[in-house]
Formats: structure tokens, sequence, C-alpha cells
């Protein structure tokens, strides 16, 4: 019933307070509150001056504890000029104060390639063992299937492409070794001349692209006029008295 | 050079002088090609009422001739060599059946398969000899060969797949794809139409003359015009959805590549202008053709073909710029083709026995570009090479014969009696033979540029060219296109008439006969004449040998220099003294002569082999000092037979000597290991070349991390990939390679860091794979022991660990062709073989199967050979004759031929339970009939044929039913001779002759005579002889007439243990008898026998000694034998 009643004042005295556009309560707020209430406000002075009532010491002051000498460490810096005097003192400094700390690069060449190797055989280990588990299989051994897992042979579709192409990582690895070489330019233009629907507004299309392709190469060497080639020439459209 | 009859003795009387070829239509789902063609044809003689073409596989429609339907009949006899079945299985039988065929239908000779009948209306007109037009519309269903289709399985569009087909095949082949005259000789002019889908692209010969698209826009026609007279077996065809490159140097040539290859196109050519130029100028003479294409196309039937002014490439021979191996090899290629431009299809040839002149010519002229382009010790390293191929090839088979002369017919002047097959014709020859003829060819013309010098030479070459470029642009009313043609006679005559020197010894020598030269030399130098006295001996009656009487130079490397004599070789002349100019006095060290060393045809002017004798020093000097490579390279092989350590300190200065040809160094890393574990109680220091290899290619500070790759040079690099391969052949005492060995090419293996490299390291990792193969000597017991990975040994162990983990990274990061995956397929067969690894095929029949990339199916396909022959596996051969019955490539079809007979699985006097009925039933018809679209194949088969079962008819059939034949004239019975063993025949034995063995002994005391010769497997013998003796004793009964009955006896039985082995049918009892699939084979009962028999052989079959009353027995238990029974009936002996 107290905490109601004590609930009750304090949400009420909010409303007036808010009533009259503030938000901190007032002393008058609760006053207002209180008598509201029905409360008679006058007797509060002298309940507050009645003679038995109870007085709370204050807590006994502590003394601040002493860091141990042992744990501080260095000098506290002190407050820079924009720092207010009564904040805090800094802590102690080997809280805050870092110390890169680079551990000396091991330059030995051999364990250099040693590391190198082992890595690049534990991550081809890894990576292999893992597709051979997630795949089809072939084995050595008819009792052990999984000591020398070997991924099982796949035909391809067009096995010369995988054959003759240089996979990306030597491509990647042959721009870097060597990246003032031009690298060869696998235009899209140059790509097989597309299958053409049934009318004719693609075929001019392809014919320009024949074009193009006649100008692209021309221009890579300079001579874009000399270039006269056969199979450069754009195809002719068929003679109308030719039947079928 | 007019055609005279002595060059050709057969004038043809269909002279064409222009074709059209016109393909409509091209179905690559259906892979059928429609289309016709249309003969323009001179009549040279009147009454010309038949017309004779060259046609195979084609379904003709319709033929007219100047618009009259014309009847015509299709015959091609080289469909089924032996139309009867013939029981013989006899391979001389089919050889010259085969050799009949192939005649029958040669253009040369005025024949074809297709015979069309000129209309009776157009007699009058071909009287007057004007002008016939041959109009012949056929279609092409699924070509076998020919023209090949390659379609891949997957989605899309056909130009999106890369589908595409080209034309291919050994000579003569055109006639697979359209009726033509197909021979070398007979040229014309040509007019090409291809109506191909719009977004592919025909590449055919000559010129180009529009592309036109067809009324409805989806496809387009390529017209194409071949104004220079070319001969219709040199037109072809590649149609597909090429990336086209024209290329930077030379506006006029076109490469054409499959989709997504153009870098690697433009990588690939960007040599070739050179290679133009090379030829232009030594030859001073333009291109012949107004236009060169190159097309680079999957599933290749040879890596290079070269037609009238194109040539049709392997795609695998394309290549980027980080690949080193693969370069030289593909220029080689190029330049190759390049030459035959010249010779070969601009230049054609008279007739096939003059094919030398035109093979000799352009590899005489690609080798000068090859001593330009790679130097003088590359050209005389492959000099030396190709002429160690010749020699022994022709020691092995008997002899090459450039130029064949075939008299009037007779079978006893056939020139090449010792070979397997005829050479009277470009198709019945073997690939092997053919390969070795276009080697021997160019090393004559070499000999004849030795004779008559380079400038010469070339001038001839030139002659020859401009005649035939005046001709080319004749009408052919003029008679001149036959200037186009090169023979035997006319070469000849203009090399006498630029040279004035006469060459006909040479000639006679090397060209118009077989056979290589063998020489033995040995010397002694005489102290108190100062003089040398030289002993050179030669063989010249084993097999594929000549006698050479002529100059034979010598080189005699004495203190003094180098002194040049010529010695003259005569009939019985063995010792040949030379003077020696140096003191032998002067210097202590060479107090036994002053020679250095000596050196027989240094300049290999001779097709010869030399075997010489030197003692140990003297190789090692010519080793160290001469400079010839091909010198240096015989001082190596020579020192292996000298394990000392003079020799190891020779050749390892050798390989540390960085001006030395690499190759030479490379040679000496072999011979280094060979001479290592022949000297290995004694060998002091590390293993060989380890220490060498650390030094040149490992790092300062640590010794065992090999420094990251860089093959900017490629001498070293050539050299750091040999040298771990020959160190692996090093054993120890115990015969094993020694531990330290092993673990450096391991680490070799882990610290292998291509990183910082601007080539590809595949090749490398590939010969480090090859390094570890070699190092693996077999298993220590293998008695019987299953191989499990328990037992495994811990070498082996990592050797395995490095071959998965390389295989499997092969899976994700493919290398260039695929090297390291061929590479750890050979080294799993090596542990296979070796007794570490279960012998299982089934691995490489993955890896074999179409879609693999071809080397390594053909890695494969080698070790599946190998297990066939090793655990003579019946399933595994039939595997791989199914294989070469039905892969959709012609190069892997003939490579499994090509691969078993090389490594059979057995041979003709061999004994094999793979030999049995069924398979010579299989092989025959495979020869006979199974692969008549591919010359190649079919002499392939036959190749094989040979190598398995011989000549003769094979050991394990069973007698023919005609096995004895009553002679009723001379009232004798003899053999069968076509069933008489090979060996007998040779011996030439005659077999019809009176008993030459006098004695008259009964059966069964020959019989016990055989007995007692252990060797005589009773399983084997009792079958042919069993059967024998029952005739013979049906014979001896009563109703026979005469005495003659008991020659025929005693000859068979006599001949039986002579020749036991040969004789007596290799017995098969494989589970899976495959009589049923013979059952028309009419000599079933043998089937009946066989079986009977089978219960009664596993009784014995154990038993390495028969005893006496199990053989007796053996013989009557035939006459219970139903079949006996049968043959009682048998007509030849009824009658």
């Amino acid at each position: 019933m107290l905490q109601s009643y004590i609930s009750e004042i304090g949400r009420s005295a909010k409303s007036y307070c808010e009533h009259t556009a503030r938000t901190q309560p007032t002393l008058s707020d609760i006053v207002v509150t209180l008598v509201e209430m029905g409360f008679n406000v006058e007797t509060l002075p002298a309940y507050a001056k009645r003679s038995q009532r109870m007085v709370i010491t204050a807590p006994p002051v502590t003394n601040q504890p002493v860091t141990p000498k042992a744990l501080t460490a260095g000098q506290n810096k002190p407050h820079p000029s924009h720092i207010p005097g009564h904040f805090p003192e800094f802590p102690d400094p080997h809280t805050y104060i870092k110390t890169p700390t680079y551990r000396e690069p091991v330059s030995d060449y051999q364990v250099l390639r040693e590391k190198a190797a082992s890595q690049r055989r534990d991550v081809e280990r890894a990576l292999t063992r893992f597709m051979a588990k997630t795949g089809e299989t072939q084995s050595l051994f008819k009792d052990d299937v999984s000591t020398f897992p070997l991924i099982a042979a796949r035909p391809f579709t067009v096995p010369y492409l995988t054959a003759l192409l240089p996979s990306e990582l030597e491509m990647q690895q042959m721009e870097e070794t060597d990246s003032s070489e031009q690298d060869d330019q696998t235009d899209t233009e140059n790509l097989p001349l597309h299958m053409s629907t049934d009318d004719s507004g693609p075929e001019k299309e392809n014919a320009s692209v024949l074009q193009q392709n006649t100008s692209l190469s021309g221009s890579r060497n300079g001579e874009e006029n000399v270039i006269d080639n056969p199979y450069l020439r754009p195809v002719k459209k068929p003679k109308i008295r030719r039947k079928k | 050079m007019n055609r005279k009859k002595g060059d050709k003795g057969f004038e043809s009387p269909r002279p064409t002088t222009h074709q059209v070829v016109c393909i409509n239509n091209i179905n690559f789902q259906r892979k059928s090609v429609v289309g016709y063609v249309e003969l323009t044809i001179f009549p040279t003689v009147a009454n010309l009422n038949r017309i004779k073409l060259n046609s195979k596989q084609c379904r003709i429609y319709r033929v007219r001739v100047n618009d009259l339907e014309a009847a015509f009949i299709y015959n091609d006899p080289t469909l089924e060599v032996c139309h009867h079945e013939s029981k013989q299985r006899n391979l001389n039988y089919f050889s010259n059946a085969y050799a009949a065929a192939v005649s029958a239908v040669d253009p040369d000779a005025g024949n074809g398969e297709l015979c069309i009948k000129v209309p009776s209306e157009l007699w009058k007109h071909v009287d007057e000899l004007k002008v016939l037009k041959v109009h012949i519309n056929f279609s092409l269903d699924q070509p076998k060969g020919g023209l090949h289709f390659v379609v891949p399985n997957m989605e899309g569009s056909m130009a999106e797949r890369g589908a595409h087909v080209f034309s291919c095949g050994y000579q003569n082949s055109t006639r697979f794809w359209f009726p033509c005259v197909d021979s070398y000789s007979e040229l014309c002019t040509w007019k090409l139409e291809y109506t191909v889908d719009a977004a592919m692209v025909a590449v055919s010969n000559g010129d180009l003359v529009e592309t036109v698209y067809t009324h409805d826009m989806r496809k387009k026609t390529f017209h194409y015009m071949l104004t220079i007279p070319t001969a219709a077996s040199n037109i072809s065809l590649a149609i597909g959805p090429f990336e086209i490159l024209v290329d930077p140097y030379m506006h006029e040539v076109t490469h054409f590549c499959l989709p997504q290859l153009l870098p690697l196109l433009k990588h690939t050519t960007s040599y070739l202008h050179e290679v133009f130029e090379f030829y232009e100028e030594i030859l001073t003479c333009r291109y012949p053709y107004s236009c060169f294409k190159t097309v680079f196309i999957d599933e290749a039937y040879v890596e290079v073909a070269a037609y009238a002014s194109m040539s049709i490439f392997s795609t695998n021979l394309l290549h980027s710029a980080m690949i080193i191996d693969e370069t030289p090899l593909t220029r080689r290629c190029l330049a190759q083709a390049l030459a035959q431009q010249f010779f070969g299809c601009f230049i054609s040839r008279m007739s096939w026995s003059d094919e030398w002149v035109l093979k000799g010519i352009s590899g005489y002229i690609y080798g000068l570009w090859m001593k330009k382009t790679f130097g003088v010790n590359e050209y005389r390293h492959w000099i030396k090479q190709e002429l160690d191929q010749i020699v022994a090839y022709e020691l092995k088979t008997g002899g090459v014969l450039l130029h064949p002369i075939f008299g009037g017919g007779k079978e006893k002047d056939n020139p090449a009696s010792h070979l397997h097959f005829s050479i009277k014709h470009p198709h019945t020859l073997s690939w092997e033979y053919y390969t070795m003829f276009q080697c021997k060819a160019h090393l004559v013309m070499r000999l004849i540029e030795n004779r008559i010098s380079m400038e010469f030479m070339l001038q001839v070459f030139n002659k020859l060219l401009s005649l035939a470029s005046t001709a080319s642009s004749q009408k052919f009313q003029s008679h001149m296109w036959s200037q186009m043609l090169v023979s035997t006679s006319g070469f000849l005559k203009s090399i006498s008439n630029v040279s004035g020197k006469d060459i006909q010894p040479l000639i006679k020598q090397w060209v118009d006969q077989s056979g290589v030269v063998k020489f033995y030399g040995s010397f002694a130098f005489n102290r108190k004449r100062n003089v040398l006295e030289l002993e050179i001996k030669q063989d010249y009656t084993s097999p594929g040998t000549q006698k050479y009487v002529g100059p034979l130079k010598v080189t005699v490397q004495e203190l003094d220099g180098s002194f040049n004599h010529t010695l003259q070789i005569e009939e019985n002349s063995l010792k040949h003294d030379i003077p020696c100019h140096s003191k032998s006095r002067s210097l202590e060290m060479f107090a036994d002569s002053p020679l250095l060393w000596i050196r027989i045809d240094p300049d290999m002017s001779v097709l010869r082999k030399v075997e010489f004798e030197q003692s140990d020093f003297m190789w090692q000097y010519q080793l160290r000092y001469e400079r010839d490579v091909v010198a240096q390279e015989e001082a190596i092989l020579a020192l292996e037979k000298f394990p000392t350590p003079a020799s190891r300190l020779a050749l390892t200065d050798i390989l540390e000597q960085e001006q030395c040809f690499y190759r030479v160094r490379m040679l000496a890393c072999f011979c280094l290991a060979k001479i290592a574990n022949s000297m290995v109680s004694t060998w002091t220091g590390p293993p060989a070349m380890k220490s060498l290899f650390t030094r040149m290619f490992c790092c300062k500070t640590c010794p065992n991390i090999v420094k990251t790759n860089n093959f900017m040079n490629f001498q070293s690099y050539f050299l750091q990939k040999t040298m771990p391969v020959a160190m692996a052949l090093l054993r120890d005492v115990h015969n094993l390679c020694p531990k330290e060995v092993l673990m450096f090419i391991l680490d070799l293996i882990k610290y292998n860091d291509n990183r910082k490299n601007k080539f590809s390291d595949n090749y490398y990792r590939a010969e480090l794979i090859d390094a570890l193969a070699n190092s693996v000597t077999p298993a220590v017991s293998v008695n019987n022991e299953v191989r499990t990975l328990d037992n495994l040994n811990p070498d082996v162990r990592l050797i395995l660990e490095e071959i998965t983990r390389f295989l499997n990274m092969e899976k994700l990061l493919p290398s260039y062709r695929h090297t390291i995956t061929v590479s750890c397929l050979k080294a799993i067969r090596v542990l296979q073989k070796n007794g570490h690894v279960p012998s299982d095929p089934a691995l490489f029949k993955s890896y074999a199967e179409y879609g693999h990339f071809i080397d390594v199916r053909i890695a494969a396909l080698e070790a599946v050979v190998d297990y066939t022959k090793v655990d003579r596996s019946y399933e595994e051969l039939q595997w791989l004759l199914t294989m070469v019955q039905n892969d959709p490539v012609p190069y892997i079809r003939h490579k499994i031929l090509d691969m078993l007979t090389k490594n059979p699985p057995f041979t003709k006097n061999m004994e094999s339970p793979l030999c049995n009925e069924a398979l010579v039933d299989q092989l025959w018809k495979l020869m006979n009939s199974g692969t008549s679209h591919d010359w190649r194949l079919r002499c392939g088969a036959v190749d094989l044929y040979f190598t398995l079962f011989g000549l003769s008819r094979p050991s394990c059939l069973p007698l023919p039913e005609l096995g004895l034949v009553l002679n009723l004239k001379e009232k004798k019975a003899v053999l069968n001779p076509t069933i008489i063993p090979e060996s007998v025949a040779n011996n030439q034995e005659p077999v019809n002759s009176t008993n030459n063995h006098g004695q008259s002994v009964g059966f069964q005391n020959t019989f016990s005579n055989s007995q007692e010769e252990e060797e005589i497997d009773m399983d084997t013998v009792h079958d042919s002889q069993a059967f024998i003796y029952h005739h013979l004793n049906m014979l001896e009964r009563p109703s026979t007439p005469g005495t003659s009955k008991f020659i025929g006896k005693e000859q068979s039985s006599g001949e039986m243990n002579m020749h036991p082995v040969s004789a007596a049918p290799l017995s098969v009892f494989s589970k899976e008898s495959n009589s049923s699939k013979h059952s028309d084979h009419h000599h079933h009962h043998h089937h009946e026998h066989k079986k009977k028999k089978k219960k009664h052989k596993h009784k014995h079959k154990h038993k390495h000694k028969h005893d006496n009353k199990e053989k007796e027995k053996d013989p009557f238990a035939f006459s219970n034998s139903p079949a006996s029974a049968r043959s009682i009936r048998s007509p030849s002996l009824s009658d």
C-alpha cells in the first residue's frame, strides 16, 4: 500500500510538472499532489521534527585504497590543460600505452622455403583429400580406399580445352612475371560468329562483325587498308534470280 | 619430263580436266553429307564406253553423263578381302588377296570401285574424243573414314559445341568422301562449294572466291577455286566454327582454330612466316599457291596433313608462350607441312614408286630448315637419330625399298618377299614401314647432296618447281601438266643435267635395293712402320643388310691433328694401312700410339651401322675433344662398356661443360648412371650427379633446397629435367635405389616453386614423377603374397603419396597436355609391375575412355596393353580389340593396334592361353572386313596378326579338314601345303618329296621318340597329332590304296618331331569358349573335339612330365569322339 501510495505521488507529481511544460518536478508539484490526494501538508514539518525519529548516520569515511607500489608502473600523466582538475587522474601508463613489438622477421631463406613448401603441400593435400572425400574415388588397393584416394577420372566433353589452355593461375603468374608483355586479348569480337536467326537483321550485324574484325586486326598492325583476306570479306546476299 | 611409257606404263583413258565438288548439306547431328560432283573428262581413246572412278562408302544416287542417265556398278573388293570365308587364316594368302584387291581399284591402272557405263547415245560423241561431263549425286552417312566428324556431346548449337568435320586419311583417301579419280598422278582444276551453317566456316583448297548466303539466310556457301592442277588425293576440307586469324606478316595466310583457342593460335603461328621465307629463299621460288591456310582440329588423324594450299594440324600442337617443350616440336610440324606444300602437293608424283622423291625432297629441305633454325648440332643429332632408326628397322624387318620396280606380275620378283605385306601399293603398307620409308628417303637425298653439293641440289629443286609452275598456268590441252608430276627417272635426269655427275651407283645402292650396311671395325698400330692397320669387316648376310663397295671416309685424330683418309672398300680387302703423321716417341703419356681416336664414316655418308673397337681412353678423348656431337654421342654410348674412374671423370666434365650441346649432356647423364651402377662397389663420394645437380640448381646457402624455377636458359632447363630421371636409375649393392637419391628427388618435388617463373613447369614436374618411377625396384617377396597397404614398402609409400597428390591436383589444376597425369599413370603401372601395388587395369581403363585428353588415353592404353601381356588377360585383350573397332578417334584405334604389335601379349613362337581360335577369327575378321574404311588401321591389324601368328596358319588352329590331301595324280597323301608350319616352309623343305628321314618308323614309335623331349607339352601336341594320326589310321585301313600313305604319315609325324612347337596348336581353354560365335564355321566338330578334351586336359594340367601311358591313351581317346567319327566321313577321304 505504501508502495502504491508513493508511486501515485510520483506519478501525479510528474503529471503536474509535465502539465506545466517542465520535465523535472519541483517541490510545488509535490505539494499540489499531496493536497490533491487529501494529505494535509501542514502536518509534514511537525512530523519531521518529531522527537522519536530515527537518525541514520552517515557512512564512515574510508581511506582511499593505496595501490600497491608493485602494481604502479611509471608516473601517472598529469592532466593536460584542457581537462579540468577534478577529473580523475590518468590510469597507470601501462594500461593504455602501447609499445608495438615486431617479431624479428624470419629472414632465413631455408626456413622460408621449407615453410612455403610444407604449407603448399598441406593445402594441396587437404584440398585433394576433401575433393576425394566429397566425390567419387578410385583406389589402388582393393582393401583400402582411404589411404591413397584418387579422385575418379571423369571424361570431358571437350578434352582439349583444359589440356591446352593455361589455367587461370598460370595466366595470373604470367601477368605477374611479365607484366610488360601485352596480355593476349581474347576479344569477344573474334569469338565465332554466332548463329544468326531467320530475318536479315542479324545478318547485317554479322557482316559488321566481320568488318570489325578486319579493322580490329588491321589496326593492330597499323595498316588497316592493306589486309584483304577473303575470310574477312562480308558474306554476300543471295542473288535474286537464283532459286532456292 | 614428258610422260614416257617407262615412267608409267599406263595412260589414263579418262583424264579429268576439271572437277566440281559441291557439298550442299552437312548434318552434324546425323553425321551425314549430301552433294554432287561433276567431272569434265576428255576421252583420249575412242570406244571408251566405261568410265571407272574411285568411290568408297558413298551412296550414289544418280549418275548422268552429259545430262543423260547412265547405268553404273559399284564394286569395292577391298570391303572384304577374302570373300569366301577362308579357313586358312593364312597371312600370306591374305596379303596377296589384299594387294590384288587394291590393284583392282587402283586408279593408276585405270581402275576404280565405281564403273559408269557411258550411255550408248554418246558413243559417237566419245569416238570423236569430245568432252564428257559426268555428274554424280552422292551422299555419305556416318562415314567411318575419310571424313571425321567431331561432335562434342553437350548442350547448344553445333557451333557453340565446337562441332567440326575434316577430311583425313592415309595416302589416297579422298575417295572416301566424294567420287573422283583418287590418284596423285591425275591432275585437274577444281571448283569446290560447301554450304554450311552460317556460324561455321568451310576451309578448303584454293582461293575463296566468295561467300554467299543461301536464300533463307541460315546458311552460307563457300566457293573455292583451285586453278592450279591438283590431284584429287590432295583435296581436303575442314568445316567448323573456327576462329579466324589472318597472319600479321603475310596476309594471304590464314589460320583457323577451334573456339577459345585464339590466343594460343596467335602464339603458335607467329613463327610461320620465317619458315616461309626460308623455303622461298633456298628454293628461289615463290610459294606456288596464292594463299595458305592452316587449320587446327581435334581428334586429328595425324599431327600434320598437307594438302594443296592448306594443312590440317592437330589442335594439340597449339601452345602458349609458357610452354617450352612443345614449341620446337610444333615448329617442326609447321615446317614439315610447309615443305610438303612444295613437294607433295604442288608437285605430285607420277606413280607410287616415285613417292620416295617427294618424301625425300620435302624431308631434305625440312632438314635444311632444321639446320638453320636449331643449329648444326641439332641437325646432326637428328640425322644420326634418323639413321639409327632406319638401320634398326631394316635390320629387324629385312629392308626398306625406296623405289620398287615391279616386273610383269611375277610373284617371285616381289622385291619385298621378306615382308608380310605387299609394297606394291601405299595402302598395303605397314604404317611403321611407311614412316621408315620417309626417313630413308630424306637420308638418301642427303647422300645425293653429299655427292653433288647442296648448290646443285637446290638448283634441281628449283628447276622442278619452275617447270611445274610454268606448266600449271597452261591449259590442259597443252599436255604440259605432267610436268607437275615428278618421277624417279625425271628427277635423276635433272640431277645429271644440272650437276653433270653420275649418281647412278648411289641410286642403285640405296634406292633400287633395300638394306643397310653393317661395318665392324678394329685397328692395330704398327709402331715400327708408324702405320695404322685398320680392319673393316662387313656383315652382308644378315637380313636387311647389303654389301657396300666404294669409298669410305675414315678420320684419324692424331697428336698432330686430324687427318681424313678415304678408303676404297672393295670385295675382299679387309685391311687398310693408313700412314700416321705424328711421331709416337715425342710424348711419354701416349706411349702406345700417337692415335687419339678414329672414326669411320664421320659424315654419315653411308646408311650404316658401325661397331668400332677402340680402347676406353680413346673414347674418352673422343668425348672430350671431338667437336662433332655425333662423335660425342657415339663415345658416350661406347663408354657404357668401360666403367672406370676415367670414364666417370670424362662424363662428369662433359656434364659440367656449358658449351657442350645439351643433348650430349643429357645422354651423358644416363651413361653416368649406368657406369655408376657397374662401379657400385668401388664408387666413392655421393651418388653420381648429386653434387653436380646441387651445384647447378640448388641454393648456395642450403644445398638441399632447389632454387626457385627459372627456365630462361633452355639448356640448363633440359639438363635440370633429365638429371633426376637418370639419377633415379642408380642402384646400390642390393640393387635398390639409394635412399639418398630417393629423398633427394622427393625434396626436389617438395621444394619445387614455380611462382617466379615465366614458363610452365609441367614437363619438369612430369619428369620428376618419371624419376620416382625409375627409382622403383621389384618388391622383395612377390610370391603369391597379396599386395595390401600393410605390407607396403615405406619408400613406396612416400612415392605413392606424391603420385596420389599430383594426380589429384591435376583434376583441380590441370597441366598443359596433362603431362603430369600421363607420368602418374606410367608410374602407377611401374608400381604394379614391380609388385608393390596390386596389378589392376581398372584405373587405366577409366582413363582410357573417350573424353580424356589423347595423351592421357594413350598412356592409359599403354598400361592396359602391358597388363594384358603380363597378366595374360583375355578380358583386357577383348576390351582393347573392342576399342579398336568402336572408338570414335581414328588415331586411338590405330595406336592400340600399334601398341599391341610393339608389346604383344604373345608372339608366334610362344605359348599363351590367349592364343585361341576365337582370337584368330576375330583378328582375321578385323583385317578382312572390319577395317576397310581406314587403310592405316587395316595395315595395323595385319601387323598385329603377323606378330601374333606369323605368316602361316596360326598354330592354335586345329588342322583344317583338308589336312591331308590326296594327290591322285602322284598317288600321294601329303599335308595340305597351306598348313605347313612356317619354320618348315622357310627351310624350303620340300614337303612332298620322298621321305628324307630314310627310316620307316611307325607312328607310335615316332611318338615315343618325341616323348623323350620333355619340352613338348602333350596338351599342345595331341590336338593335331591325334588328328593326323586318326586320318592316317583311316588311310591304313584296307580301303586306301598304295604305299603313298606311309610316306604321308611318316612325313607328317617326322615334322611333328622336328618342329613340335610351331606345329603344335597352342592350347587355350579359356572359360568362355567362343565356339558359339563361330557356329557357322564348318570346323565346328573340332570345337567339340576340344570341349571333350577339356576335362581330360585338366587332369594333367600341372604335370610337367607326362607318363607314357597317358600319352598313349591320348590319341586313342579321339577315336571315340564323335568329331573323329565325322572326319572319317569327310569328303577328302571318302573320295
